[in-house]
C-alpha cells in the first residue's frame, strides 16, 4: 500500500516537471522569413535607352545591374531606371561605367546618368574592383589602374597570364597561370608575393581579398586543388588556413569575401563553402550554384546566391552555418542580383529577350 | 641614300664586348636545350600563316605570342600534354575580370612548358578534355578578344625559367624566302631626327640610332619586327637584338636574350626600333645595320656620315 503511494507520487512529480518544463523552458518559434514582391519594372531595350528622366536622389540608393544583353542603374524605390545594351563588354560599378567594343579606339568613362566624365587612352578592356578602375592590356599579362580623370595611375606587367582577380581599396590581388599570387598596393607596388605549392600542376584558379585587405585567399593548383587563406600579420602575409579540396576545376573558380569581411565563400562541385576566419571553421551549403557568390546581409545573417532549380533558377537564402533557409524559383535565361539590408533586387532576362527588374522585400511572418 | 646589299654575315667583325659573346653562348645553349626537349612540337594550325611575331610592338607593349591568321580552322595541341586552364572569353561573371586574349586554353606540355592557345572562337574551347595527344582539337580560330582579324595567338611559357619563349624557336620551320626590309634609319638628338642617307653631315655628339625595319610576314596581312638585328658602327658591333625570350623584371616585361630591354627602351613610336645611344666623335662614321628573319633571310644597309 505504502509502495503504491510512492509510485503515484513519483508519477505525479514527473508529470508536474513536464508541465513546468513545457511552460517555463519552451522557446517560441522564430518568425518565418519570406520574400515579398515590392515592385517590378521592365528594363528598356534598344540603343542606349534612357528611363532615367528624374534624378535618383530622394528615391533611395542607386544600384547597378549587368545582364547578358544590357546594363544600367536603378534606384531602390523603383522610380527610375537607366539601361543600355551591351555591345561587346561593360565594366560597371554603382557610380560609373565603361561600355566598349572589341577593339575600342579609346574607352569612355561615364557616370550613372550616362554622361562622359573622362576618356581613357589605355589599350585594353576595363574592369572594376574595390571601387577602383583597372584596364587589362592586350596579352592578359599587364594591368594599369586608371584615375577618375581617365589617366593612368600605374602599370604593372606580370610574369604570366592573369587568371584571377579581386581588389579592395588598399590592394589589388592577381592570380596567375604560373601559380603565383601577386598583391599590389594603391601605388602599384608589390606588397604580396606568394606561390602556393603542394599540387602537381601549379596555377591560381580563384582569389579573393577581404574589404580591409587583411585577409587574402586563393584556390590553387591541379591534382590536388587547394584552398589557401593568408592573413596579414605585422607587415607580411602568412598562411593561416589551408586544405586540399575535392575539386579539380580547370577554369576560373568563383570566390569572394562577404562585404563585411566576416566570411569567405568559394564554389565547389554542387555546393559552396563558407569559411569563417575568426573561428577557422567551414560550413557547406549544398547548391547547384550559378553565380553571384559573396552576397551577405549582415543585418539578417543571410547568404544569398543564384542557383539552378528544377524549373529554371532559384534565389537561394542560406545561413552562414550552412543551412538552406528557403528558395524562390524564377524562370529566366540570365539574371543578376543585388542586395540591400531589407530587400533583394533581381534582374532577369526571359527566354523571349525581355528584361525586368524586381524588388523583393524581406518580411517576417 | 647609300645602301649596300652585301652578305655582311660572311665578313664577321670581331666582337669587342665579351658581354655580347656570353649572351650569344647562352642563347645558343638555350635554343639547343629547348629544341632537344621539345623537338616534337607541331604547329597548332595547318598551313600556318604568321601575322605577328614574338616581341613585336603592339598596343603599347610586346606581343608574347605569335599570331597566325586563319578563318574557322581547327586549333590542335602542339604536343602531348594536359589541359590546365580553359577560359571562355565572354565569361565576365567572376569578379568581372575581362579577357583581352578572348577564349583561351592552356596546356601543360613537357618539361614545364605551357602552351597558350588564345583568341579561339567563343564557346569553341574543348573544356571537357584533360589528357591531350599531339593534334588533339582544342577549339577553332576566332577573334574573341583584342585581335585584328580572325586567327590564333599561340604562346609558349617556360614555367621552370619563368619566361616567354619565341615559339619559332621550337616549331617546324615555315618556308619563307622574303627578306626583312629596312625602311629607314635615323639619328635622334634633342627630339630632332636626321634620316641616314639624306643627311651627309652632322655636329659631333651623342645620338640615338633608330631603325624602321620590318619582316613582311607570310600572310601578307601585316608586318612584324625582324627576328634579329645587328648594329655596327665603324666596324664595331654596337648593338645586337634577337627576339628569343621575354621575362618580367620588377613589374616590367623585358626581352631578355641579348640583355634585358623593356618596351620603352626598345620601341619608339610607330614600332620603330631603338638600337643604341652612341657618342659620335668628329670625323667620318659608317653605320651598318643587318636584319635577319627566322628563316635566315638577311638584309643589310650602310650609311656614311661626316661629324663636324
Amino acid at each position: 500500500m505504502e509502495e503504491n503511494g510512492k509510485r503515484q507520487l513519483a508519477i505525479a512529480l514527473v508529470a508536474l516537471s513536464g508541465v513546468i518544463y513545457f511552460f517555463v523552458c519552451a522557446i517560441p518559434l522564430s518568425r518565418e522569413l519570406i520574400l515579398e514582391p515590392a515592385w517590378a519594372v521592365s528594363i528598356p531595350t534598344g540603343a542606349a535607352t534612357l528611363g532615367l528622366d528624374r534624378p535618383t536622389a530622394g528615391h533611395g540608393s542607386r544600384l547597378s545591374f549587368r545582364l547578358k544583353g544590357s546594363f544600367g542603374y536603378f534606384d531602390e524605390a523603383g522610380a527610375s531606371i537607366f539601361a543600355a545594351p551591351v555591345s561587346f563588354g561593360c565594366a560597371i560599378s554603382d557610380e560609373a561605367y565603361v561600355s566598349y567594343d572589341r577593339l575600342p579606339e579609346y574607352l569612355s568613362l561615364r557616370n550613372a546618368q550616362g554622361q562622359e566624365t573622362a576618356r581613357i587612352s589605355e589599350p585594353g578592356y576595363p574592369f572594376w574592383g574595390g571601387g577602383r578602375l583597372f584596364v587589362m592590356h592586350p596579352g592578359q599579362v599587364s594591368v594599369a589602374e586608371i584615375g577618375s580623370d581617365g589617366k593612368r595611375l600605374w602599370t604593372h606587367d606580370f610574369p604570366s597570364v592573369i587568371t584571377a582577380f579581386d581588389a579592395c581599396p588598399s590592394m589589388a590581388l592577381f592570380g596567375l597561370l604560373d601559380g603565383s599570387l601577386v598583391g599590389l598596393d594603391s601605388k602599384g607596388d608589390e606588397v604580396l608575393g606568394f606561390s602556393p605549392g603542394g599540387s602537381r600542376i601549379p596555377g591560381i584558379y580563384g582569389c579573393a581579398i577581404s574589404p580591409d585587405g587583411l585577409l587574402a585567399a586563393a584556390i590553387s593548383g591541379l591534382d590536388s586543388q587547394r584552398l589557401v587563406v593568408l592573413e596579414k600579420r605585422s607587415s607580411a602575409y602568412r598562411v593561416t588556413y589551408h586544405r586540399y579540396l575535392d575539386s579539380n576545376f580547370r577554369r576560373a573558380v568563383d570566390m569572394s569575401f562577404t562585404e563585411d569581411g566576416r566570411f569567405l565563400l568559394y564554389e565547389q562541385e554542387g555546393r559552396f563553402f563558407v569559411y569563417d576566419p575568426s573561428k577557422r571553421r567551414e560550413a557547406v551549403v549544398d547548391s547547384a550554384f550559378l553565380g553571384d557568390l559573396g552576397l551577405f546581409s549582415s543585418a539578417r545573417e543571410i547568404l544569398v546566391a543564384i542557383e539552378s532549380g528544377e524549373g529554371g533558377r532559384d534565389i537561394l537564402c542560406a545561413s552562414p552555418v550552412g543551412k538552406r533557409l528557403f528558395t524562390l524559383p524564377f524562370n529566366a535565361e540570365d539574371s543578376s542580383i543585388a542586395l540591400s539590408s531589407d530587400a533583394i533586387f533581381l534582374g532577369l532576362t526571359s527566354q523571349g529577350g525581355a528584361s525586368n527588374m524586381l524588388r523583393l522585400d524581406f518580411k517576417e511572418e | 641614300m647609300v645602301r649596300k646589299w652585301a652578305f655582311f654575315h660572311r665578313h664577321e667583325v670581331p666582337c669587342r664586348f665579351s658581354r655580347l659573346r656570353i649572351d650569344w653562348v647562352f642563347a645558343a645553349l638555350f635554343v639547343v636545350l629547348s629544341c632537344a626537349t621539345l623537338a616534337g612540337l607541331d604547329w597548332p594550325l595547318q598551313n600556318p600563316k604568321p601575322s605577328a611575331h614574338f616581341g613585336t610592338a603592339a598596343s603599347g607593349g610586346f606581343t608574347t605570342a605569335i599570331g597566325l591568321d586563319a578563318q574557322g580552322s581547327l586549333v590542335r595541341s602542339a604536343d602531348d600534354g594536359e589541359l590546365s586552364f580553359v577560359h571562355d572569353g565572354r565569361d565576365f561573371h567572376i569578379n568581372s575580370l575581362p579577357s583581352t586574349i578572348g577564349t583561351w586554353v592552356a596546356v601543360e606540355h613537357a618539361r614545364g612548358m605551357i602552351g597558350l592557345y588564345s583568341q579561339l572562337a567563343p564557346d569553341s574551347a574543348a573544356y571537357y578534355l584533360k589528357k591531350l595527344k599531339k593534334g588533339s582539337i582544342l577549339g577553332s580560330t576566332g577573334a574573341s578578344g583584342w585581335r585584328k582579324g580572325e586567327g590564333l595567338d599561340f604562346a609558349l611559357y617556360d614555367r621552370t625559367a619563368g619566361r616567354w619563349v619565341n615559339p619559332l624557336l621550337l616549331m617546324p620551320s615555315i618556308e619563307d624566302k622574303t627578306a626583312p626590309v629596312i625602311r629607314s634609319a635615323y639619328l635622334l638628338r634633342g627630339g630632332k631626327a636626321w634620316a641616314l642617307g639624306e643627311t651627309k653631315s652632322l655636329p659631333q655628339g651623342q645620338y640615338t640610332i633608330i631603325v624602321d625595319a620590318v619582316d613582311p610576314v607570310a600572310s601578307g596581312s601585316g608586318a612584324a619586327a625582324p627576328y634579329y638585328i645587328r648594329l655596327i658602327v665603324d666596324g664595331v658591333k654596337a648593338a645586337e637584338l634577337s627576339l628569343d625570350t621575354a621575362e618580367v623584371k620588377q613589374g616590367s616585361l623585358r626581352l631578355s636574350s641579348t640583355g634585358p630591354r623593356g618596351f620603352p627602351e626598345l620601341y619608339a613610336g610607330d614600332g620603330k626600333i631603338i638600337l643604341a645611344s652612341k657618342l659620335f666623335p668628329r670625323g667620318r662614321s659608317v653605320i651598318q645595320i643587318l636584319v635577319r628573319d627566322f628563316a635566315g633571310n638577311e638584309r643589310q644597309a650602310s650609311w656614311a656620315i661626316n661629324l663636324e
